[in-house]
């Protein structure tokens, strides 16, 4: 197998999980063969968990009602009803 | 929380205005995290969010019931953010530093209110490093890595929100996670 192209394409779908059984095999006897490879799968899938501990981030204490603020006004018909 | 995410969206198209502020409450965070994550700043992320929000309510009755509100919402926000990041002059970034001065850059935005032990300490520069190295990443592959990385979105959906075909959100994303491979890989 082509360590650079086809190999590493497979890990990618690995990822999103579009790999069929066979090609499962595949990349399994090639990792298993290849440390290069080995290590840009161990990468990819720390990457992921790197990016997926990323800081959350929260909107300004006040976001709702600023945004409410400028919202159109109301259709008076609703204002009656309540 | 879907069903009573639609049940709200019901509302607000019977013009129930106050519905519609249980709907922003349960989205800032998510729609604001995101504008943030795209723009790189406090400001334009509050200014873009808003107006995310506001376009969604004057265009409710465009909205299809039969879809996930979640995914109309993040698509009207990623356009948004895509249109402003066209707009911005060259410049741009100078001046976001220079405001930054004044308390809205993002390292501000980001710094915790509380003093933290030494490790948590060390682990919120990692995650600031991470959030950093994910914002340099070219727009269209950063929008796509976020959406289903940190957003939680499933490719499918991702293309729905980007309106792009799914063979191209799988290109993008492979893309994606090999330019972080490389910058993260020293991590």
């Amino acid at each position: 197998m082509n360590c650079n192209n086809k190999s590493i394409e497979l890990m990618h779908k690995y990822l999103d999980g579009d790999l069929s059984k066979g090609e499962e095999t595949t990349l399994r006897m090639h990792l298993e063969e290849c440390e290069a490879c080995q290590k840009h799968f161990h990468e990819l899938k720390r990457t992921i968990t790197l990016i997926q501990s990323a800081e959350h981030i929260s909107a300004p204490a006040d976001f709702t009602s600023a945004v409410m603020k400028k919202l159109p006004t109301e259709k008076k018909s609703m204002k009656y009803t309540r | 929380m879907d069903q009573i995410i639609r049940e709200k969206i019901k509302q607000v198209k019977k013009g129930d205005q106050s519905a519609f502020e249980d709907v922003v409450s349960f989205f800032q965070n998510k729609i604001y995290q995101h504008c943030f994550r795209m723009l790189g700043n406090a400001h334009e992320a509050e200014d873009m969010a808003q107006e995310a929000f506001i376009r969604a309510y004057v265009n409710i009755h465009s909205f299809d019931d039969n879809r996930k509100f979640s995914t109309w919402l993040y698509r009207i926000a990623t356009n948004l953010t895509i249109d402003r990041i066209r707009k911005r002059k060259p410049d741009y970034f100078l001046d976001a530093e220079i405001k930054g001065t004044e308390g809205l850059d993002m390292y501000s935005q980001l710094a915790s209110k509380e003093r933290l032990p030494d490790e948590e300490v060390e682990s919120i520069d990692l995650q600031r490093y991470i959030h950093q190295e994910i914002s340099e990443l070219p727009p269209k592959y950063r929008s796509i890595i976020m959406l289903r990385y940190l957003e939680e979105f499933s490719l499918q959906e991702i293309s729905d929100i980007l309106d792009i075909p799914l063979g191209t959100v799988k290109t993008r994303i492979h893309r994606g996670r090999e330019a972080l491979r490389k910058r993260l890989r020293h991590v």
